[in-house]
Protein backbone atom coordinates (compact mmCIF):
# COMPACT_ATOMS: atom_id res chain seq x y z
CA UNK A 1 0.00 0.00 0.00
CA UNK A 2 1.41 3.58 -1.07
CA UNK A 3 -1.09 5.12 1.59
CA UNK A 4 -1.53 5.44 4.83
CA UNK A 5 -4.82 3.55 6.78
CA UNK A 6 -5.57 6.41 8.85
CA UNK A 7 -4.26 9.63 10.54
CA UNK A 8 -2.58 7.67 12.91
CA UNK A 9 -0.12 6.26 10.37
CA UNK A 10 0.09 9.17 8.55
CA UNK A 11 1.24 11.72 11.93
CA UNK A 12 3.42 8.73 12.54
CA UNK A 13 5.29 9.39 9.12
CA UNK A 14 4.95 12.93 8.79
CA UNK A 15 6.45 12.99 12.44
CA UNK A 16 9.44 10.91 10.80
CA UNK A 17 9.69 13.65 8.38
CA UNK A 18 10.23 16.31 10.71
CA UNK A 19 6.50 17.86 9.19
CA UNK A 20 4.72 17.14 12.16
CA UNK A 21 4.93 19.17 15.53
CA UNK A 22 3.60 17.38 18.53
CA UNK A 23 1.74 20.23 21.09
CA UNK A 24 1.42 18.38 24.34
CA UNK A 25 0.29 21.95 26.16
CA UNK A 26 -3.35 22.61 25.96
CA UNK A 27 -4.61 24.56 23.31
CA UNK A 28 -8.05 26.38 22.91
CA UNK A 29 -10.67 24.98 20.51
CA UNK A 30 -11.88 29.15 20.52
CA UNK A 31 -9.39 30.81 17.84
CA UNK A 32 -6.00 29.50 19.05
CA UNK A 33 -6.38 26.43 17.15
CA UNK A 34 -7.10 28.22 13.99
CA UNK A 35 -4.88 30.86 14.65
CA UNK A 36 -1.98 28.21 14.99
CA UNK A 37 -3.00 26.32 12.27
CA UNK A 38 -2.75 29.99 9.94
CA UNK A 39 0.49 30.85 11.07
CA UNK A 40 1.54 27.49 10.40
CA UNK A 41 -0.09 27.55 6.09
CA UNK A 42 1.73 31.13 6.21
CA UNK A 43 5.39 29.50 6.80
CA UNK A 44 4.86 26.21 5.50
CA UNK A 45 6.00 24.94 8.84
CA UNK A 46 5.42 21.62 10.00
CA UNK A 47 1.80 20.27 10.63
CA UNK A 48 0.12 21.04 13.86
CA UNK A 49 -0.98 17.64 15.83
CA UNK A 50 -3.09 19.10 18.99
CA UNK A 51 -2.89 16.50 21.62
CA UNK A 52 -4.82 18.29 24.44
CA UNK A 53 -8.46 20.39 23.70
CA UNK A 54 -9.93 23.00 26.00
CA UNK A 55 -13.08 21.22 27.24
CA UNK A 56 -12.63 18.12 24.43
CA UNK A 57 -10.47 15.29 26.65
CA UNK A 58 -10.39 12.50 24.47
CA UNK A 59 -10.35 14.29 21.46
CA UNK A 60 -7.18 16.06 19.12
CA UNK A 61 -6.01 18.05 16.41
CA UNK A 62 -4.29 17.30 13.74
CA UNK A 63 -4.27 20.77 11.34
CA UNK A 64 -3.09 21.56 7.51
CA UNK A 65 -2.70 17.93 7.20
CA UNK A 66 -1.46 18.79 3.50
CA UNK A 67 -0.74 22.17 2.98
CA UNK A 68 2.72 21.76 1.46
CA UNK A 69 3.74 19.61 -1.11
CA UNK A 70 6.12 17.55 0.91
CA UNK A 71 3.17 16.62 2.87
CA UNK A 72 0.92 15.95 -0.14
CA UNK A 73 4.23 13.62 -1.39
CA UNK A 74 4.36 11.82 1.74
CA UNK A 75 0.63 11.25 1.96
CA UNK A 76 1.34 9.38 -1.60
CA UNK A 77 3.94 7.35 -0.19
CA UNK A 78 6.74 9.08 -1.88
CA UNK A 79 10.10 10.60 -1.17
CA UNK A 80 9.10 14.16 0.42
CA UNK A 81 11.72 15.89 -1.16
CA UNK A 82 10.04 15.01 -4.79
CA UNK A 83 9.46 17.73 -7.18
CA UNK A 84 6.05 19.05 -8.02
CA UNK A 85 5.94 17.70 -11.52
CA UNK A 86 7.45 13.98 -10.30
CA UNK A 87 4.07 14.23 -7.67
CA UNK A 88 1.89 14.55 -10.86
CA UNK A 89 3.57 12.52 -12.76
CA UNK A 90 2.66 10.11 -9.60
CA UNK A 91 -0.36 11.18 -9.36
CA UNK A 92 -1.60 11.12 -13.04
CA UNK A 93 0.25 7.47 -13.65
CA UNK A 94 -2.12 5.72 -9.99
CA UNK A 95 -5.51 7.95 -11.34
CA UNK A 96 -5.18 6.68 -15.08
CA UNK A 97 -4.58 3.05 -13.71
CA UNK A 98 -7.03 0.36 -13.31
CA UNK A 99 -9.50 1.54 -10.79
CA UNK A 100 -9.16 -0.47 -7.09
CA UNK A 101 -12.77 -1.56 -5.97
CA UNK A 102 -13.53 -0.49 -2.11
CA UNK A 103 -14.14 -3.29 0.42
CA UNK A 104 -16.71 -3.64 2.68
CA UNK A 105 -15.94 -4.51 6.17
CA UNK A 106 -17.98 -5.66 9.04
CA UNK A 107 -18.86 -2.41 11.86
CA UNK A 108 -16.74 -4.78 14.37
CA UNK A 109 -13.61 -3.92 12.48
CA UNK A 110 -14.13 -0.38 11.65
CA UNK A 111 -12.52 1.63 14.12
CA UNK A 112 -15.23 4.57 13.72
CA UNK A 113 -17.32 2.15 15.79
CA UNK A 114 -15.78 2.73 18.99
CA UNK A 115 -17.90 5.54 19.86
CA UNK A 116 -21.70 5.97 18.82
CA UNK A 117 -23.77 8.38 19.45
CA UNK A 118 -27.79 8.29 18.84
CA UNK A 119 -30.89 9.32 19.46
CA UNK A 120 -30.90 11.70 22.70
CA UNK A 121 -27.44 11.50 23.39
CA UNK A 122 -26.56 13.03 19.66
CA UNK A 123 -24.36 16.76 20.28
CA UNK A 124 -22.64 18.04 17.83
CA UNK A 125 -21.37 19.86 20.71
CA UNK A 126 -19.67 16.70 21.84
CA UNK A 127 -17.22 17.31 19.16
CA UNK A 128 -14.53 19.80 19.28
CA UNK A 129 -15.21 22.44 16.24
CA UNK A 130 -13.10 25.22 16.18
CA UNK A 131 -14.02 28.69 15.75
CA UNK A 132 -11.01 28.64 12.98
CA UNK A 133 -11.17 32.58 12.12
CA UNK A 134 -12.41 35.69 14.73
CA UNK A 135 -15.70 36.86 12.78
CA UNK A 136 -16.42 33.40 11.44
CA UNK A 137 -19.94 32.55 11.53
CA UNK A 138 -19.40 30.51 13.73
CA UNK A 139 -17.98 26.81 14.56
CA UNK A 140 -16.66 24.74 11.56
CA UNK A 141 -16.43 21.21 12.23
CA UNK A 142 -16.33 20.21 8.53
CA UNK A 143 -13.06 22.20 7.08
CA UNK A 144 -11.12 19.09 5.49
CA UNK A 145 -13.29 16.12 5.24
CA UNK A 146 -15.72 14.37 2.99
CA UNK A 147 -19.35 15.09 2.69
CA UNK A 148 -20.91 11.49 1.20
CA UNK A 149 -23.75 11.47 -0.46
CA UNK A 150 -25.65 10.32 -3.62
CA UNK A 151 -24.07 12.03 -6.24
CA UNK A 152 -25.15 13.80 -9.53
CA UNK A 153 -26.38 10.33 -11.19
CA UNK A 154 -27.56 8.58 -8.72
CA UNK A 155 -23.80 7.24 -7.65
CA UNK A 156 -21.70 7.49 -5.05
CA UNK A 157 -20.00 11.22 -3.93
CA UNK A 158 -17.58 12.01 -2.10
CA UNK A 159 -17.38 16.02 -1.88
CA UNK A 160 -15.75 18.57 0.28
CA UNK A 161 -18.25 21.40 1.35
CA UNK A 162 -17.82 23.65 4.45
CA UNK A 163 -19.79 22.61 7.34
CA UNK A 164 -20.88 24.78 10.26
CA UNK A 165 -22.31 23.98 13.57
CA UNK A 166 -26.04 25.91 14.19
CA UNK A 167 -26.55 24.16 17.04
CA UNK A 168 -26.62 20.64 18.63
CA UNK A 169 -28.36 18.73 16.24
CA UNK A 170 -28.01 20.94 13.11
CA UNK A 171 -25.13 21.83 10.56
CA UNK A 172 -25.18 24.46 7.97
CA UNK A 173 -23.16 23.96 4.64
CA UNK A 174 -21.91 25.83 1.72
CA UNK A 175 -23.54 23.34 -1.41
CA UNK A 176 -23.21 25.65 -4.99
CA UNK A 177 -25.99 24.00 -7.28
CA UNK A 178 -23.36 23.13 -9.35
CA UNK A 179 -22.01 20.59 -7.59
CA UNK A 180 -22.60 16.81 -7.33
CA UNK A 181 -24.23 16.87 -4.27
CA UNK A 182 -26.22 20.56 -5.07
CA UNK A 183 -27.46 18.46 -8.55
CA UNK A 184 -28.82 15.82 -6.43
CA UNK A 185 -30.23 17.28 -3.79
CA UNK A 186 -31.80 20.69 -6.08
CA UNK A 187 -32.76 17.72 -8.82
CA UNK A 188 -33.48 14.92 -7.34
CA UNK A 189 -34.90 15.18 -3.38
CA UNK A 190 -35.55 18.90 -2.89
CA UNK A 191 -38.35 18.40 -5.45
CA UNK A 192 -39.88 15.62 -4.33
CA UNK A 193 -39.88 16.89 -0.70
CA UNK A 194 -37.54 13.84 0.59
CA UNK A 195 -34.62 14.36 3.06
CA UNK A 196 -31.56 13.36 1.34
CA UNK A 197 -29.23 10.74 3.73
CA UNK A 198 -25.79 11.91 4.24
CA UNK A 199 -22.05 11.67 6.39
CA UNK A 200 -20.09 13.90 6.80
CA UNK A 201 -16.62 11.84 8.00
CA UNK A 202 -14.20 14.16 9.78
CA UNK A 203 -10.78 13.03 9.79
CA UNK A 204 -10.84 10.77 6.98
CA UNK A 205 -7.89 8.73 5.82
CA UNK A 206 -5.48 11.17 3.82
CA UNK A 207 -6.28 10.33 0.44
CA UNK A 208 -9.52 9.87 0.94
CA UNK A 209 -9.71 13.58 1.65
CA UNK A 210 -7.61 14.25 -1.93
CA UNK A 211 -9.93 12.11 -3.35
CA UNK A 212 -13.02 13.98 -1.94
CA UNK A 213 -11.16 17.16 -2.90
CA UNK A 214 -10.58 16.31 -6.51
CA UNK A 215 -12.83 16.80 -9.60
CA UNK A 216 -12.23 13.51 -11.21
CA UNK A 217 -14.94 11.73 -12.62
CA UNK A 218 -13.88 8.01 -11.42
CA UNK A 219 -16.05 7.61 -8.43
CA UNK A 220 -13.86 8.47 -5.33
CA UNK A 221 -14.22 5.42 -3.26
CA UNK A 222 -12.16 3.63 -6.49
CA UNK A 223 -10.18 7.03 -6.96
CA UNK A 224 -8.90 6.79 -3.11
CA UNK A 225 -7.76 3.08 -3.91
CA UNK A 226 -6.00 3.99 -6.78
CA UNK A 227 -4.11 6.93 -5.41
CA UNK A 228 -3.63 4.51 -2.22
CA UNK A 229 -2.46 1.66 -4.10
CA UNK A 230 -5.03 -0.79 -2.29
CA UNK A 231 -8.79 -0.95 -1.30
CA UNK A 232 -9.71 1.32 0.95
CA UNK A 233 -12.45 -0.54 3.69
CA UNK A 234 -15.71 1.01 4.09
CA UNK A 235 -18.54 0.11 6.19
CA UNK A 236 -21.99 1.11 6.40
CA UNK A 237 -23.82 3.57 8.48
CA UNK A 238 -26.02 3.55 11.47
CA UNK A 239 -28.93 5.49 10.08
CA UNK A 240 -28.46 5.05 6.11
CA UNK A 241 -27.08 2.52 3.73
CA UNK A 242 -24.54 5.04 3.09
CA UNK A 243 -20.86 3.83 3.12
CA UNK A 244 -18.14 5.52 4.92
CA UNK A 245 -14.08 4.93 5.43
CA UNK A 246 -14.30 2.87 8.30
CA UNK A 247 -10.74 4.33 9.52
CA UNK A 248 -12.41 7.65 9.44
CA UNK A 249 -11.69 9.25 13.16
CA UNK A 250 -15.56 10.92 13.35
CA UNK A 251 -18.50 10.48 11.09
CA UNK A 252 -21.50 12.30 11.57
CA UNK A 253 -25.18 10.88 10.06
CA UNK A 254 -28.27 12.39 8.91
CA UNK A 255 -30.25 13.90 6.79
CA UNK A 256 -30.36 17.64 4.41
CA UNK A 257 -33.71 18.84 5.11
CA UNK A 258 -35.81 19.84 1.95
CA UNK A 259 -37.13 23.31 1.88
CA UNK A 260 -35.27 23.95 5.57
CA UNK A 261 -32.63 26.84 5.13
CA UNK A 262 -30.24 28.72 8.20
CA UNK A 263 -27.76 31.54 8.32
CA UNK A 264 -24.00 30.30 7.06
CA UNK A 265 -21.35 32.57 7.48
CA UNK A 266 -19.18 34.33 7.15
CA UNK A 267 -16.03 32.33 6.70
CA UNK A 268 -12.49 33.11 5.79
CA UNK A 269 -12.29 31.48 2.41
CA UNK A 270 -9.76 29.60 0.75
CA UNK A 271 -9.56 32.79 -1.37
CA UNK A 272 -7.93 34.48 1.23
CA UNK A 273 -10.58 36.95 2.23
CA UNK A 274 -14.24 36.47 3.64
CA UNK A 275 -16.26 37.25 0.81
CA UNK A 276 -19.41 35.34 0.30
CA UNK A 277 -22.42 36.69 2.10
CA UNK A 278 -23.78 35.47 5.04
CA UNK A 279 -26.82 33.67 3.27
CA UNK A 280 -29.11 30.97 4.31
CA UNK A 281 -27.97 27.58 2.76
CA UNK A 282 -28.49 24.04 3.26
CA UNK A 283 -29.31 22.05 6.47
CA UNK A 284 -27.75 19.27 7.51
CA UNK A 285 -30.07 17.54 10.80
CA UNK A 286 -27.90 15.22 12.59
CA UNK A 287 -29.03 11.40 13.44
CA UNK A 288 -26.12 9.72 14.86
CA UNK A 289 -22.33 10.74 15.26
CA UNK A 290 -19.47 7.71 15.58
CA UNK A 291 -16.06 8.37 16.33
CA UNK A 292 -12.90 6.31 17.57
CA UNK A 293 -11.16 6.90 20.61
CA UNK A 294 -8.82 9.84 20.72
CA UNK A 295 -10.22 10.89 17.88
CA UNK A 296 -8.16 13.36 15.71
CA UNK A 297 -9.94 16.70 13.80
CA UNK A 298 -8.83 17.39 11.31
CA UNK A 299 -8.82 21.37 10.44
CA UNK A 300 -7.74 23.13 7.32
CA UNK A 301 -7.63 27.21 8.06
CA UNK A 302 -8.45 28.96 4.87
CA UNK A 303 -6.92 32.00 4.30
CA UNK A 304 -4.33 33.77 2.27
CA UNK A 305 -1.70 31.00 0.83
CA UNK A 306 -0.98 28.05 1.46
CA UNK A 307 -3.17 25.78 2.72
CA UNK A 308 -4.64 22.27 1.68
CA UNK A 309 -7.96 23.55 -0.06
CA UNK A 310 -5.65 25.67 -2.34
CA UNK A 311 -2.97 23.58 -3.00
CA UNK A 312 -4.96 20.68 -3.45
CA UNK A 313 -7.16 22.27 -5.59
CA UNK A 314 -4.99 23.85 -7.80
CA UNK A 315 -2.71 20.46 -7.98
CA UNK A 316 -6.36 18.42 -8.65
CA UNK A 317 -7.74 20.62 -11.43
CA UNK A 318 -5.07 21.32 -13.11
CA UNK A 319 -4.28 17.73 -13.35
CA UNK A 320 -7.92 16.87 -14.45
CA UNK A 321 -7.82 19.72 -17.20
CA UNK A 322 -4.63 17.78 -17.87
CA UNK A 323 -6.34 14.96 -18.70
CA UNK A 324 -9.48 16.75 -20.59
CA UNK A 325 -7.01 18.29 -23.07
CA UNK A 326 -5.26 15.21 -23.68
CA UNK A 327 -8.36 13.16 -24.73
CA UNK A 328 -9.52 16.18 -27.10
CA UNK A 329 -5.99 15.86 -28.96
CA UNK A 330 -4.65 19.20 -27.94
CA UNK A 331 -0.73 18.78 -28.23
CA UNK A 332 -0.02 20.10 -24.63
CA UNK A 333 3.16 19.73 -22.36
CA UNK A 334 1.34 19.99 -19.25
CA UNK A 335 -1.27 21.91 -17.06
CA UNK A 336 -0.15 23.49 -13.67
CA UNK A 337 -2.36 25.76 -11.41
CA UNK A 338 0.03 27.26 -9.14
CA UNK A 339 -1.54 27.24 -5.08
CA UNK A 340 -0.73 31.02 -4.46
CA UNK A 341 -3.04 31.63 -7.10
CA UNK A 342 -5.62 30.01 -5.00
CA UNK A 343 -6.87 28.00 -8.02
CA UNK A 344 -7.73 30.68 -10.17
CA UNK A 345 -4.96 30.39 -12.71
CA UNK A 346 -4.43 27.61 -14.88
CA UNK A 347 -1.40 27.74 -16.82
CA UNK A 348 -0.75 25.40 -20.10
CA UNK A 349 1.61 24.54 -21.77
CA UNK A 350 1.17 23.83 -25.76
CA UNK A 351 3.06 23.22 -28.96
CA UNK A 352 1.45 25.72 -31.06
CA UNK A 353 1.15 24.02 -34.49
CA UNK A 354 -1.92 25.81 -35.61
CA UNK A 355 -3.40 29.02 -35.07
CA UNK A 356 -5.71 29.93 -31.81
CA UNK A 357 -4.81 27.08 -30.08
CA UNK A 358 -4.66 29.14 -27.44
CA UNK A 359 -8.55 30.01 -27.43
CA UNK A 360 -9.09 26.38 -28.07
CA UNK A 361 -7.89 25.48 -24.64
CA UNK A 362 -9.63 28.13 -23.03
CA UNK A 363 -13.07 26.98 -24.35
CA UNK A 364 -12.41 23.56 -23.29
CA UNK A 365 -11.18 24.70 -20.00
CA UNK A 366 -13.51 27.15 -19.32
CA UNK A 367 -16.70 25.06 -20.44
CA UNK A 368 -15.97 21.63 -18.85
CA UNK A 369 -17.05 20.88 -16.17
CA UNK A 370 -14.13 22.06 -13.94
CA UNK A 371 -14.62 25.60 -15.07
CA UNK A 372 -16.35 27.65 -12.66
CA UNK A 373 -13.59 27.32 -10.28
CA UNK A 374 -11.30 29.47 -12.18
CA UNK A 375 -11.54 32.49 -14.75
CA UNK A 376 -8.08 32.98 -15.96
CA UNK A 377 -6.09 30.75 -18.32
CA UNK A 378 -2.89 31.62 -19.53
CA UNK A 379 -1.27 29.45 -22.30
CA UNK A 380 2.44 29.47 -23.00
CA UNK A 381 4.45 27.38 -25.48
CA UNK A 382 6.38 24.47 -25.23
CA UNK A 383 9.73 26.35 -24.86
CA UNK A 384 8.49 27.69 -21.37
CA UNK A 385 8.79 25.65 -18.08
CA UNK A 386 5.06 26.03 -16.78
CA UNK A 387 6.34 25.41 -13.24
CA UNK A 388 9.11 28.36 -13.32
CA UNK A 389 6.93 31.07 -12.34
CA UNK A 390 9.61 33.41 -12.87
CA UNK A 391 9.13 32.21 -16.93
CA UNK A 392 5.75 32.25 -17.08
CA UNK A 393 5.18 35.63 -15.72
CA UNK A 394 8.10 36.29 -17.99
CA UNK A 395 6.30 35.19 -21.06
CA UNK A 396 2.81 36.45 -19.45
CA UNK A 397 4.45 40.05 -19.55
CA UNK A 398 6.42 39.80 -22.70
CA UNK A 399 4.45 37.76 -25.17
CA UNK A 400 0.67 38.94 -24.66
CA UNK A 401 -0.51 41.55 -26.84
CA UNK A 402 -3.10 43.56 -24.82
CA UNK A 403 -5.79 43.80 -27.68
CA UNK A 404 -5.05 41.12 -29.45
CA UNK A 405 -4.05 38.08 -27.46
CA UNK A 406 -6.45 38.73 -23.89
CA UNK A 407 -9.64 37.22 -24.62
CA UNK A 408 -12.24 38.07 -22.08
CA UNK A 409 -15.10 35.70 -21.65
CA UNK A 410 -18.61 37.61 -20.12
CA UNK A 411 -21.32 35.69 -18.90
CA UNK A 412 -19.77 32.75 -16.92
CA UNK A 413 -20.55 30.37 -14.44
CA UNK A 414 -18.46 32.59 -11.18
CA UNK A 415 -19.61 31.56 -7.54
CA UNK A 416 -19.83 33.52 -4.31
CA UNK A 417 -16.38 33.15 -3.44
CA UNK A 418 -14.67 35.42 -6.00
CA UNK A 419 -13.77 38.56 -4.35
CA UNK A 420 -13.78 40.38 -7.50
CA UNK A 421 -16.92 40.17 -8.13
CA UNK A 422 -20.13 42.56 -7.03
CA UNK A 423 -22.20 41.56 -4.51
CA UNK A 424 -25.25 41.34 -7.05
CA UNK A 425 -22.74 38.72 -9.04
CA UNK A 426 -21.56 36.86 -5.86
CA UNK A 427 -25.37 36.18 -4.86
CA UNK A 428 -26.59 35.00 -8.41
CA UNK A 429 -22.93 33.36 -9.40
CA UNK A 430 -22.17 35.98 -12.29
CA UNK A 431 -18.58 35.17 -13.31
CA UNK A 432 -16.15 36.25 -15.93
CA UNK A 433 -13.15 34.76 -17.52
CA UNK A 434 -9.89 35.56 -19.09
CA UNK A 435 -7.44 34.48 -21.71
CA UNK A 436 -3.93 35.42 -21.89
CA UNK A 437 -2.39 33.82 -24.87
CA UNK A 438 1.50 34.15 -24.84
CA UNK A 439 2.18 32.29 -27.29
CA UNK A 440 4.02 34.04 -30.62
CA UNK A 441 1.65 33.88 -33.77
CA UNK A 442 2.23 31.94 -36.18
CA UNK A 443 1.66 33.60 -38.91
CA UNK A 444 4.74 35.58 -37.85
CA UNK A 445 8.06 35.36 -39.57
CA UNK A 446 9.86 32.96 -37.31
CA UNK A 447 13.38 34.48 -38.50
CA UNK A 448 12.44 38.42 -38.38
CA UNK A 449 9.56 38.77 -36.37
CA UNK A 450 9.82 36.38 -33.28
CA UNK A 451 12.02 37.88 -31.32
CA UNK A 452 14.67 35.84 -29.93
CA UNK A 453 14.63 34.88 -26.11
CA UNK A 454 18.34 36.16 -24.80
CA UNK A 455 19.22 33.90 -22.22
CA UNK A 456 21.70 31.74 -21.01
CA UNK A 457 20.06 28.23 -22.43
CA UNK A 458 19.30 29.89 -25.94
CA UNK A 459 22.05 32.37 -27.24
CA UNK A 460 25.38 30.86 -26.65
CA UNK A 461 26.73 27.57 -27.95
CA UNK A 462 26.12 24.77 -26.27
CA UNK A 463 29.59 23.97 -25.92
CA UNK A 464 30.35 27.21 -24.34
CA UNK A 465 26.84 26.58 -21.91
CA UNK A 466 28.86 23.28 -21.31
CA UNK A 467 31.97 24.96 -20.15
CA UNK A 468 30.64 28.00 -18.12
CA UNK A 469 28.47 25.01 -16.02
CA UNK A 470 31.82 22.86 -15.59
CA UNK A 471 33.93 25.28 -14.43
CA UNK A 472 31.28 27.30 -12.39
CA UNK A 473 32.92 26.78 -8.87
CA UNK A 474 36.01 27.04 -10.29
CA UNK A 475 35.18 30.79 -10.59
CA UNK A 476 34.41 30.41 -7.26
CA UNK A 477 30.61 30.76 -7.48
CA UNK A 478 28.72 28.63 -5.11
CA UNK A 479 27.84 24.90 -5.92
CA UNK A 480 23.90 24.90 -6.97
CA UNK B 1 -27.45 38.51 31.83
CA UNK B 2 -26.63 36.57 28.93
CA UNK B 3 -24.61 37.74 26.22
CA UNK B 4 -25.29 36.82 22.37
CA UNK B 5 -24.11 38.16 19.21
CA UNK B 6 -25.90 38.83 15.96
CA UNK B 7 -25.22 39.16 12.03
CA UNK B 8 -26.11 42.21 10.34
CA UNK B 9 -25.38 43.80 6.52
CA UNK B 10 -26.84 47.13 8.40
CA UNK B 11 -27.57 48.41 11.80
CA UNK B 12 -31.00 49.51 10.54
CA UNK B 13 -32.17 45.65 10.58
CA UNK B 14 -32.27 46.10 14.00
CA UNK B 15 -35.34 47.97 14.40
CA UNK B 16 -35.60 49.24 18.08
CA UNK B 17 -38.33 47.84 20.22
CA UNK B 18 -40.42 46.05 17.54
CA UNK B 19 -40.59 41.85 17.63
CA UNK B 20 -37.71 40.35 15.43
CA UNK B 21 -37.06 37.25 14.10
CA UNK B 22 -33.63 36.67 14.54
CA UNK B 23 -30.68 34.16 14.35
CA UNK B 24 -28.55 34.94 18.01
CA UNK B 25 -25.87 32.58 19.17
CA UNK B 26 -24.57 32.76 22.91
CA UNK B 27 -21.23 33.86 23.69
CA UNK B 28 -21.55 32.09 26.92
CA UNK B 29 -17.95 29.87 28.01
CA UNK B 30 -18.45 26.52 27.40
CA UNK B 31 -18.97 24.01 24.58
CA UNK B 32 -22.07 25.31 23.69
CA UNK B 33 -20.51 29.12 22.96
CA UNK B 34 -21.53 30.44 19.15
CA UNK B 35 -24.65 27.82 18.92
CA UNK B 36 -27.62 29.39 17.68
CA UNK B 37 -31.35 29.48 18.35
CA UNK B 38 -34.02 31.45 16.55
CA UNK B 39 -35.96 33.56 18.30
CA UNK B 40 -38.84 36.47 18.09
CA UNK B 41 -37.05 39.39 19.96
CA UNK B 42 -36.96 43.10 21.29
CA UNK B 43 -33.92 44.68 20.51
CA UNK B 44 -32.53 48.54 21.62
CA UNK B 45 -29.52 50.20 21.04
CA UNK B 46 -28.95 51.29 24.40
CA UNK B 47 -27.43 48.14 26.29
CA UNK B 48 -29.44 48.97 29.71
CA UNK B 49 -32.94 48.35 27.94
CA UNK B 50 -33.33 44.50 28.04
CA UNK B 51 -31.94 41.86 30.26
CA UNK B 52 -29.66 40.45 28.04
CA UNK B 53 -26.50 41.91 26.07
CA UNK B 54 -26.73 41.59 21.99
CA UNK B 55 -23.14 42.25 20.52
CA UNK B 56 -22.99 42.53 16.57
CA UNK B 57 -21.26 41.54 13.78
CA UNK B 58 -21.55 42.75 9.97
CA UNK B 59 -21.66 40.58 6.97
CA UNK B 60 -18.06 39.80 6.56
CA UNK B 61 -17.83 39.60 10.30
CA UNK B 62 -16.58 43.01 11.24
CA UNK B 63 -17.62 43.42 14.66
CA UNK B 64 -19.89 46.62 15.16
CA UNK B 65 -18.28 49.07 18.60
CA UNK B 66 -21.97 49.10 19.84
CA UNK B 67 -23.46 47.23 22.18
CA UNK B 68 -27.47 46.81 22.09
CA UNK B 69 -29.82 45.04 24.78
CA UNK B 70 -32.37 42.02 23.85
CA UNK B 71 -34.99 40.66 24.98
CA UNK B 72 -36.18 37.51 23.93
CA UNK B 73 -40.03 36.75 23.45
CA UNK B 74 -39.43 33.07 22.58
CA UNK B 75 -37.83 30.72 20.98
CA UNK B 76 -38.66 29.48 16.89
CA UNK B 77 -38.55 25.95 15.72
CA UNK B 78 -35.65 25.79 12.78
CA UNK B 79 -36.88 22.56 12.07
CA UNK B 80 -40.13 21.28 10.71
CA UNK B 81 -41.24 19.20 13.53
CA UNK B 82 -42.34 16.62 10.74
CA UNK B 83 -38.40 16.09 10.75
CA UNK B 84 -37.95 15.72 14.43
Amino acid sequence: MKGHRDNREYVADLERHGDAVRITQEVDWDLEAGAIVRRVCELKAPAPFMERIKDYPGFRYLGAPLATYRRLAISLGMDPRSSVPDIAEEYLKRTTSEPIAPVVVDRREAPCKQNILLGDEVDLCKLPAPLVHDGDGGRYIGTWHAVITEGAEGDVNWGMYRLMLYDSRLMVGAVFPFSDLGKAFHQRYEPRGEPMPFAAVIGPPPLAAVAACAPSPIPEPELTGMLMGAPIELVKCETNDLLVPAHSEVVIEGVILPNVRVEEGPFGEYTGYRTSPRDKRLTFLVKAITFRDDAIVTISNMGVPTDEGQLLRSFSLGLELDKLLRSQGIPITGVYMPPESTHHMMIVGVKPIYSNIATQIANLAFGSKLGPWFHMVVVVDDTIDIYNWDEVFHALCTRCHPVRDIRVYEHAVGTALYPFLSAHERKYAKGAQVLFDCTWPLDWDPLNEVPRLVAFRSVYPKEIQEKVLANWEAYGFPTE
Amino acid sequence: MRVWEVFVNDLSELREDEELDLSIRTLEPGIYKYTYKRVRARVSSSPDTYPDRLHVRFGRGQPCDQTFSIQIVEELNVIPAKYL
